[in-house]
């Protein structure tokens, strides 16, 4: 089965749920997200938030992380316990620790503010297009920017010519290809990649990065694929049409 | 001066010698000369012992004339039958005057030692004394009246002076001193010399080495003020007045001269408590305000979004001022968040995460970073793709930070269209950052200032939109982390700004096959 990330897919979902203790925040948000959905739901708090993700299945959250009842990272969880729905967080905190923390907690990205419509808007589309490829392959080659990557075959072309990654570039290139669209953190690719290896090959991690961009990138100086979400991880992006 | 102890000795030794020798008078036929010698010169010792050099001389005379009158023939006159006899009285004298002189002498050093060994105690205790006292305040007390007791002086007074203390000042000019006495410690203050007043207030100054001079002749004054000092700094003055005259000899001299160093030492802590308590005081107040500050920031940003947010949706709806107003939040954004690095630069509030880094991973998220900023500039990126990838340990994002307020800077201050440089190059043991540009590069006169906090250039537009922020924080983080920033002017006109970061080897791990 071949599925290829660059289609630029016209991604709609039937619902969006935006949870915002701020009107003003809630009402433009929900504007700027009209056109990718029938409908914009709106919750106030985290309970009400979760409530409603439960019972009208939206197929995707936006969810402020300020809210006056629980914290975000709480509902994140909760939800994760039951549902796989793209979440993206609205943070107001600039700490790479809290960014972590919450893709930890199942986020699949966040807009810190102040964020621009633009943006958000960009970061949902882009959640909705890997949900929808998600869920309907299972990506067993990934076709990205003239890049082809072969899963079953371990093979990686690119423009049709054979690229040589060593053990740890191939597994780095794996998780993160499989994981297209979305931030892994510096420990999850440590731990897709050495597993239960202990001791220094870690802290080489970035050195890694950058030789496989050397090897999978058009311009390694100004990556496409593999982008870097600063001191957080790395996501590997669909490149936009 | 004669001791109670040589008052004996002058009165009981001639009246041994006399007794000694009319018992040996009886006995001059049946003992051989040379032992009537030995007794006599026994008895020279033991009063010279006793008595002291003049003694001693004293009993010499005294027992040449009786051995010569008593003991050698012929008895009882003053004269001389056989040569031989004249050589015995002739040993005799010599071996007397001799070996009371070396008794003498040998005490004399004995009591020099001792007296050297009790000013070593004194001064030990006293330092001791001083040093003890918790406070210092209390320490220059036990020392003004270590001085008073050691001088037999009528008032002693430490006097602190750090040049513009104003109650210093006062007690030189006015009340806690006596006219002689100010007129001293002014006169040690001003020259940094030993002051010597009269009564009269005629003031004449010496070196100060004369306090730890070797000379023997004493000091004379009614008020003496020693300059205390520290370093080279007079930090204050002792003054010391006699009643109605002072005299110091070599001895006290010295103990002048170290109870001054003490004195010195105590006016040090005074000052260093009171410097101390002032840098806590504004230390806390900057704190204070540091943390207001960050707390202001933060709370800022949610009413900042909001504003964005409501214009951008306006300017989706085709509202004319939605762009200025979104353009006006957007750089009160900027501002806020430069406000908010700084105040967490200057509270010491960062974590640093230094990690094994590439050059090209941080150039490549800085590039990334500023695409939205350019508008239409370009950014000339130079770096080495065939060589192995430079490597450093520093922290991703505080050193991002730095590199985007750098080329933020480089763009603002050179002409459209002219592009940016980026240079990533390993320099010795450093990971160099360089951004150039074609600006008008610093004026020699300001480039000590550019990397001041709020520091704008003089020909700046007030609007530029700026709080002056970026340098400065550019610096702090690299400082921060063991990096620096630095200006150089560029060939050709323009500026260069550079990043040097501790660089590390690492092997070439491309080839590896785990």
């Amino acid at each position: 089965m071949t599925g290829s990330l660059t289609a630029p897919a016209p991604v709609r979902t039937q619902s969006i749920l935006v949870i915002d203790d701020e009107l003003q925040i809630r009402r433009a948000v929900g504007a700027a997200l009209q056109p990718l959905c029938d409908n914009v739901l709106e919750a106030m708090t985290g309970a009400e938030g979760i409530k409603i993700a439960a019972s009208l299945t939206p197929g995707l959250i936006v969810l402020d992380l300020g809210l006056p009842d629980m914290t975000g990272i709480a509902v994140c969880q909760e939800v994760r316990r039951w549902s796989p729905v793209p979440i993206v967080v609205l943070s107001a905190r600039h700490a790479e620790r809290d960014k972590i923390d919450l893709l930890t907690a199942g986020a699949d990205d966040y807009v810190t503010k102040p964020f621009s419509l633009a943006e958000l808007v960009a970061r949902v589309q882009a959640q909705l297009r890997r949900a929808a490829f998600q869920s309907a392959h299972t990506s067993m080659q990934v076709i990205a920017d003239g890049l082809t990557i072969d899963i079953t075959r371990r093979e990686v072309r690119r423009d049709g010519a054979p690229v040589h990654l060593t053990r740890i570039e191939w597994l780095l290139l794996h998780a993160l290809s499989q994981n297209a669209g979305r931030t892994l953190t510096h420990q999850q690719l440590f731990d897709a990649v050495w597993a239960r290896t202990f001791g220094n090959p870690q802290q080489y991690l970035r050195v890694h990065v950058t030789n496989l961009r050397r090897k999978i990138e058009r311009m390694p100086a100004t990556p496409k694929l593999i982008v870097t979400d600063p001191g957080v991880g790395y996501r590997f992006e669909v490149p936009e049409e | 001066m004669i001791s109670s102890r040589e008052r004996v000795g002058w009165l009981v030794w001639p009246l041994v010698m006399i007794g000694a020798t009319a018992v040996l008078v009886d006995l001059r036929t049946g003992i051989e000369q040379s032992h009537e010698a030995l007794i006599l010169l026994l008895i020279v010792l033991g009063g010279s012992a006793a008595g002291g050099r003049a003694l001693g001389f004293t009993l010499a005379g005294l027992g040449f004339g009786l051995l010569d009158y008593y003991f050698q023939p012929p008895y009882d006159q003053i004269a001389v039958s056989k040569p031989i006899d004249g050589v015995v009285l002739m040993a005799f004298i010599a071996t007397a005057f001799v070996t009371t002189e070396l008794l003498a002498r040998t005490r004399q050093e004995k009591a020099l030692a001792e007296a050297r060994a009790s000013e070593v105690s004194t001064l030990a205790e006293m330092g001791a004394e001083t040093l003890r006292h918790a406070e210092p305040e209390g320490a220059l007390e036990a020392i003004t009246r270590q001085v008073r007791e050691a001088i037999g002086a009528a008032a002693c007074t430490v006097l602190p002076w750090n040049g513009d203390d104003a109650g210093a000042a006062e007690v030189l000019t006015g009340g806690g001193m006596i006219a002689t006495e100010r007129s001293a410690a002014r006169a040690a203050i001003a020259t940094g010399r030993l002051a010597f007043a009269d009564e009269v207030g005629a003031v004449r100054t010496e070196d100060i080495s004369t306090l730890g001079s070797a000379a023997t002749a004493a000091l004379h004054g009614h008020v003496l003020a020693i300059p205390l000092r520290a370093e080279t700094r007079v930090i204050g003055v002792l003054v010391v007045r006699g009643d109605p005259r002072l005299v110091v000899d070599a001895p006290r001299r010295r103990l002048l001269a170290a109870l001054g160093y003490y004195a010195a030492l105590g006016v040090e802590r005074i000052q260093l408590k009171h410097e101390a308590k002032r840098s806590a005081a504004l230390e806390n107040a900057q704190r204070a305000k540091d943390e207001i500050f960050a707390a202001v920031s933060h709370d800022l940003r949610t009413p900042i979004t909001t504003i964005g947010v409501l214009a951008q949706g306006a300017a989706l709806r085709g509202v004319p001022e939605a762009a200025a107003i979104l353009e006006q939040s957007d750089r009160l954004a900027h501002m806020v968040g430069d406000l908010l690095e700084i105040s967490r630069l200057r509270t010491g509030s960062y974590s640093l995460n230094a990690e094994l880094n590439t050059a090209e991973d941080l150039v490549g998220a800085a590039v990334r970073l500023m695409r939205g900023s350019l508008g239409g500039r370009h950014i000339d990126m130079h770096l080495d793709l065939e060589a192995p990838a430079l490597v450093g340990r520093f922290d991703f994002v505080h050193t991002l930070r730095i590199l985007c307020n750098l080329l933020d800077n480089a763009l603002q201050h050179s002409p459209q269209d002219t592009p940016v440089e980026l240079h990533a190059t390993r320099e010795g043991p450093c990971l160099t950052f360089a951004v150039a540009d074609r600006g008008n590069g610093v004026p020699v006169e300001e480039r000590g200032r550019i990397f001041e906090a709020f520091y704008r250039p003089a020909d700046a537009t007030p609007d530029g939109g700026h709080a002056g922020l970026g340098l400065s924080i550019a610096r702090g983080l690299a400082e921060l982390q063991g990096g620096a920033v630095s200006y150089e002017p560029r060939a050709g006109g323009g500026s260069i700004f550079k990043l040097r970061l501790p660089a590390t080897e690492v092997h070439d791990l491309s080839a590896e096959r785990a």
